[in-house]
């Protein structure tokens, strides 16, 4: 077995560690999933503080623990304006979308959609924003695992992602949203718990005072106070913005974020849970401060090849220097835990997308029953693990993933976020507006992505495929161009029947009336008796 | 707003908007409820928030990330002590902003917004005639 030739066992039994017990909440959870409403939403049963650790889970990516930190150590303070917008995007989720999603929608966001809107191409829009987003994200999030698991543990690439890609299956195939929530709700625990006692650890070894941190980080750059400042990392100031609107409206339109909404029992628990999240989520990314420029104090320059392509490895270089290789296990154990419960959480959001909107009320025109909906979710999750880790494999460790989160947000913000807000607000707005907003937004941002120089890096291409433009980030033209879309197909056409039904979407997803039920779905101990016995097909 | 939820033990009648149980005149007017005064004020109370929170929140967070592009040297200055700067205190801002607009839209909702749902959803559920409806149906 060459492949475990040089394994850390330490690290291994972290990793086992962490694998068993998530999969004793999937073993738990898989008693309990039946319904649709079981398997994506988790019967809706969720409290407002295990929804907001969940959400924490679902958003904070090994981008997040291992990418800011090391773009901090890297790159100093341009790393910090990653935490900011991450964190700051938030406002627009609670007080534009949170309340509305649960109010009006089902188990995915063309749900919302759909409501007033031609049900087959509304949906399949929508569908192909939720897959576009999911299927960038979830690409990098596996070559990262691959990458992390391969230098950490020592176990092979192609075997970290297809362990990684099996994990994620069992969880939601096993345990529906209900195992994918827990899965995440843990995970926030270790990564929240992981991010404070390296703080404090760093904070010990330095010295008490954050300000003196600073300095001791500058002292060690050779790029002295400009280490302090913006600019190291994000060149061009147009650049900066594009990035930072990509993150702050990307965030109101990430589909698995989104369909954490469904999972609580009402609208007041669905902005308790948005304001836990963003009391963990903030204190985290408050603490990249210690770990990104921590890691810069006590490792200096000497790390910076070690550090790896970004900086991922920092972390876990700064996690062995303080606590040595038990410690370096435990955070590796942490990161490997962070990518689980986020790709689980991509994958059930595409499997809602295939499955419920696709099939269910595409392919079958909501004539299939709630069984049938269950299985090709099922199917589709299985599916959707399978591709992603064929490319994960097939593209190899080399794979260029680091314009993908990026490109994962750009289409989130300049696709589903405009459609949705509109759909939501705009009495006018039509099925040919949200197709044309959709088409272009994803679209348009595939495409500047696509001739950015982060595509086309080397020397013979410095400024990216066209010499003009020089733009990382696709967002400052993209979210426009989808904004645009969404309006030039609404005015050049008229729907009456999209106008009238207004209305109603309107005065649900403002009082709740009518909301989706809880069904009282628990993990463990209480009883179910009270759930209804199976709910109708109610599909529109 | 639970109220007006029914006790979800009912099987709910589906379709497309199909509120009518036996009599198609129990379907909600939804072009009134959404005329309804109390929809109105609810509407009114929320926008009067939620419009210059969010105008707010985008203005001091695109301030602070032009700043960041287009002045790296004001950002790099030195705030109150050396290593310390203007960049990262402004940054801190953002944070404080955050929780500060996250907590004030919540207790205003719980106190102020759901109070005014439930009322226009009330009223939603009562037609002309004063007659109760039935529970509305999820769709």
């Amino acid at each position: 077995m060459t492949y475990l030739a040089a394994v850390n066992t330490t690290a291994l039994a972290v990793f086992a560690f962490v694998v068993g017990i998530t999969l004793v909440v999937t073993y738990f959870a898989s008693k309990r999933v039946s319904t649709a409403t079981d398997f994506w939403a988790a019967g809706r049963g969720l409290t407002g503080p295990q929804n907001g650790f969940a959400i924490a889970g679902d958003y904070m990516s090994a981008a997040s623990f291992l990418g800011i930190a090391g773009l901090i150590y890297l790159f100093g303070f341009d790393g910090f304006l990653y935490s900011v917008g991450f964190l700051v995007a938030f406002l627009a989720v609670l007080f534009l979308l949170a309340e509305r999603m649960r109010n009006s929608g089902k188990y995915t966001m063309a749900d919302v959609l759909s409501f007033r809107l031609n049900q087959r191409p509304a949906r399949s829009a929508a569908a192909l924003g939720t897959l576009a987003v999911v299927a960038f994200y979830l690409i990098a999030q596996m070559v990262g695992a691959g990458v992390l698991i391969e230098a950490l543990v020592g176990i092979d690439f192609s075997l970290a992602v297809v362990l990684t890609g099996a994990f994620m299956i069992i969880y939601i195939v096993a345990g529906g949203m209900l195992a994918t929530s827990w899965v995440q709700i843990i995970k926030a625990f270790l990564l929240m718990a992981a991010a404070a006692v390296m703080s404090v650890w760093v904070m010990a070894k330095t010295s008490a005072n954050p300000v003196e941190l600073f300095r001791d980080a500058r002292a060690e750059s050779p790029e002295g106070q400009k280490y302090l400042e913006p600019g190291l990392f994000l060149a061009t100031p147009l650049d900066t913005l594009s990035l930072g609107l990509g993150l702050v409206l990307g965030t109101a339109g990430l589909p698995h974020i989104l369909m954490r909404f469904f999972t609580v029992p009402d609208a007041k628990a669905a902005r308790s849970s948005v304001m836990w999240a963003v009391a963990l989520i903030g204190a985290f990314y408050l603490m990249t401060t210690f770990l990104g420029f921590g890691a810069r104090a006590i490792l200096g320059t000497a790390g910076e090849e070690a550090a790896g392509t970004g900086g991922n490895l920092a972390l876990p270089n700064l996690a062995e220097n303080l606590g040595g290789e038990w410690f370096l296990a435990i955070v590796a154990g942490v990161a490997f835990a962070t990518i689980l419960a986020v790709v689980a959480g991509l994958v059930i959001s595409a499997s809602g997308a295939v499955a419920h909107d696709l099939w269910s009320n595409v392919v079958r025109k909501g004539t299939d029953s709630e069984q049938e909906e269950v299985v090709v979710a099922k199917i589709a999750a299985v599916s959707i693990g399978a591709i992603a880790i064929a490319i994960a494999v097939i593209g190899g460790a080399g794979l260029n993933v680091s314009f993908m989160v990026g490109l994962a947000f750009a289409v989130a913000a300049s696709a589903n976020f405009p459609a949705l807000l509109l759909a939501l607000t705009w009495r006018r707005f039509n099925t040919t507006g949200a197709v044309t907003g959709v088409l272009i937004g994803v679209f348009s941002s595939v495409l500047l992505v696509v001739i950015s120089p982060k595509v086309w890096p080397g020397p013979d291409s410095e400024g990216g495929l066209l010499s003009f433009y020089d733009l990382a980030n696709p967002g400052i033209i993209s979210i426009p161009l989808g904004f645009i879309g969404c309006w030039l197909g609404t005015v050049l056409s008229r729907e009456e029947e999209a106008e009238r039904s207004f209305d109603e979407l309107y005065v649900r997803s403002e009082t709740g009336l009518g909301a989706e039920e809880a069904t009282g779905l628990r993990l463990t101990g209480g009883s179910d008796s009270k759930r209804t016995p199976a709910e109708p097909a109610v599909t529109r | 707003m639970s109220a007006v939820h029914g006790d979800g033990s009912g099987a709910p009648d589906g379709g497309a908007g199909t509120a009518a149980g036996p009599g198609g005149d129990r379907q909600i007017d939804w072009v009134a409820a959404e005329r309804s005064p109390e929809f109105r004020e609810l509407v009114k109370k929320r926008q009067g928030f939620v419009v210059p929170a969010t105008i707010f929140f985008m203005a001091w967070y695109l301030g602070f990330i032009l700043l960041a592009g287009y002045a790296p040297d004001f950002m790099g200055r030195e705030f109150l002590s050396d290593g310390l700067t203007v960049g990262y205190v402004l940054a801190l801002t953002q944070f404080l902003m955050v929780w500060g607009l996250g907590w004030a839209y919540v207790r205003r909702a719980d106190r102020v917004f759901d109070p005014l749902a439930e009322k226009a959803a009330a009223r939603a559920l009562q037609g002309d005639d004063g007659s109760e409806r039935e529970e509305v149906p999820a769709r």
